[in-house]
């Protein structure tokens, strides 16, 4: 009885000793880094328009906060963020999910989405700022072509390379041709499907700032190159700042969301 | 004399690769009892695994038929079950879920198919598995579950395609006796192919001998030991009389099987 009590407790422990070290490793080299930016902003650099010291960034973006312009960046910025990554997900899942489905779709349209993955669509950004608008509409655009991609490309991969003995295995269960999509196909396709997402995710966030660098009245993009313009490097280092958050905020989001629908994937690094 | 269960007519199976006819099975008729259990041995690629898959109706014949209970067969359905030599578990569906996959496909109601599924599970020994996923599992215990799963479907006929090759020698003795327990138990016939003649001959009524490519019907040897056989019986001298003589009828199979090899890649 102890015996089997005390079995029970040792790795859970271990486990949360693990947690607690990995949280304390990062931790410390965050801590380490902002110890690094201040030193450098002070000692080092002694130009305030090439390098501020950390502290000063924090100083200006609570400055910033006061006057109620930075929370208004934020959330231009984070509606054409959302807007454009929502849609790129939801399209680049749907067509990935027929491309994938069907062969002759796929080879027909596959050589047109390797070309266009491998565009710069951000050579595209004026014209979209001519069609759309200066607005919110022409950014979701940009955003959604940038990060499109990935999802797509990783949907029609997880769907092609599925696994030969578990579509057999269905087959010889008599499963129908929609049952092997639905039931074999993609759920296995679903890791491949998150990790586009995360590759898409971080093209997004790039799509933002460089949507807003080509004609703006807000965000976070534009508040970069109003700031740059002005010599306000604190400022342009609290927008950069921002999106590094917001880029580790959306990456663990997604890992949580692939914890939670592939479980099977992770139970192995807690071992 | 028991009735007949399954049975192949003159079963032929020849593929066009890169536009050379390539024969892979040529004549096989052979007729499998109710309840019995046949393996087949052959030299690596005389079209015993083709042979299972034309059974199962995954692929078709060039000629010939399969009958089951006299009808024939030509797709896959709930009538014969296949388990495959990799064990096959969907990663992201639980023991019980991936058991009930056959019925679920089949459009059978979830509830009742995991009580069924349950009884099957404690007959494989891996009762308060249920909630597993696979990768929690040994590689003994996947392939219980990929057999369990094949018994899950409720077909009186089930097909084995080497399913021990990917264990160690040691489980995959203890599998050969679970296996003979399971079929005792659930009076299935069984067609299992196998490149373990110590096998084949431990678990079989009949053991169906292949040539080399094109796979032909050379022997079919009855294995009159007693049942039931526990793990003893590979020491006794009648035993060692049947794999010696199986051996002797397959080695220059495949030494031809070889020889075709050889002459194929150059």
């Amino acid at each position: 009885m102890t015996g089997a009590a005390a079995a029970g407790t040792a790795p859970g422990r271990a486990v949360l000793l693990k947690r607690l070290s990995r949280s304390t490793q990062t931790a410390f080299s965050l801590l380490a880094a902002a110890a690094i930016w201040e030193i450098m902003g002070r000692f080092v650099i002694d130009s305030p328009i090439l390098f501020v010291p950390f502290s000063r960034v924090l100083v200006r973006g609570y400055e910033l906060w006061q006057t109620g312009e930075l929370q208004q960046h934020i959330w231009i910025s984070f509606i054409e963020f959302i807007g454009g990554f929502a849609l790129a997900s939801v399209v680049g899942i749907l067509v990935g999910g027929v491309l994938g489905g069907s062969r002759f779709l796929k080879n027909l349209f596959e050589p047109w989405v390797s070309m266009l993955y491998s565009t710069p669509v951000i050579a595209l950004g004026p014209l979209f700022i001519l069609w759309l608008g200066i607005g919110v509409g022409s950014k979701i655009a940009i955003i959604f072509l940038t990060s499109v991609f990935p999802v797509l490309i990783n949907t029609i991969i997880g769907l092609t390379t599925t696994d030969k003995t578990l579509l057999e295995v269905a087959r010889s269960c008599g499963a129908s041709r929609s049952q092997l999509f639905w039931k074999v196909q993609m759920p296995a396709a679903t890791p491949f499907v998150i990790g586009g997402l995360r590759l898409g995710v971080a093209r997004a966030l790039v799509g933002v700032v460089v949507a807003e660098l080509f004609g703006a009245r807000a965000g976070l993009g534009f508040m970069i190159l109003n700031s740059t313009q002005s010599f306000d490097t604190a400022s342009l280092y609290v927008g950069v700042l921002i999106l590094a958050v917001a880029g580790i905020v959306s990456v663990w989001l997604l890992k949580l969301l692939e914890e939670r629908i592939a479980p099977w994937r992770f139970t192995e690094d807690d071992e | 004399m028991t009735p007949e269960k399954l049975a192949t007519d003159r079963l032929c199976k020849q593929y066009t690769k890169a536009g050379t006819q390539l024969e892979v099975l040529r004549d096989i008729s052979l007729s499998v009892a109710d309840g019995e259990f046949v393996s087949i041995v052959g030299a690596s690629g005389c079209g015993k695994t083709t042979f299972l898959r034309l059974v199962d109706g995954l692929i078709a014949p060039t000629s010939g038929t399969v009958l089951i209970d006299g009808r024939p067969v030509s797709q896959p359905g709930p009538h014969i079950a296949f388990v495959f030599q990799q064990d096959g578990l969907f990663p992201w569906r639980t023991v019980i879920d991936n058991m009930i996959l056959g019925p679920e496909l089949q459009g059978k109601p979830a509830r009742q198919c995991r009580q069924r599924a349950r009884e099957i599970l404690a007959l494989v020994g891996l009762e308060g598995f249920e909630q597993h996923y696979p990768h929690e599992l040994s590689g003994g215990m996947r392939q219980r579950v990929n057999i369990a799963r094949a018994l899950a479907i409720g077909a009186d006929v089930l097909l084995m395609d080497e399913p021990f090759a990917a264990l160690d020698a040691q489980t995959r003795t203890i599998m050969q006796a679970e296996l003979t327990r399971i079929w005792r138990e659930t009076k299935k016939t069984v067609l299992l192919v196998t490149h373990q003649i110590d096998e084949a001959v431990y678990l079989s009524d009949r053991v169906v001998i292949f040539t080399a490519r094109p796979g032909r019907l050379k022997e079919i040897i009855e294995i009159k030991l007693p049942r039931p056989r526990n793990l003893d019986i590979k020491w006794t001298p009648e035993f060692v009389d049947y794999t010696n003589h199986i051996w002797h009828s397959i080695e220059e199979e495949v030494r031809m099987g070889i020889g075709l090899e050889l002459t194929s890649r150059t």
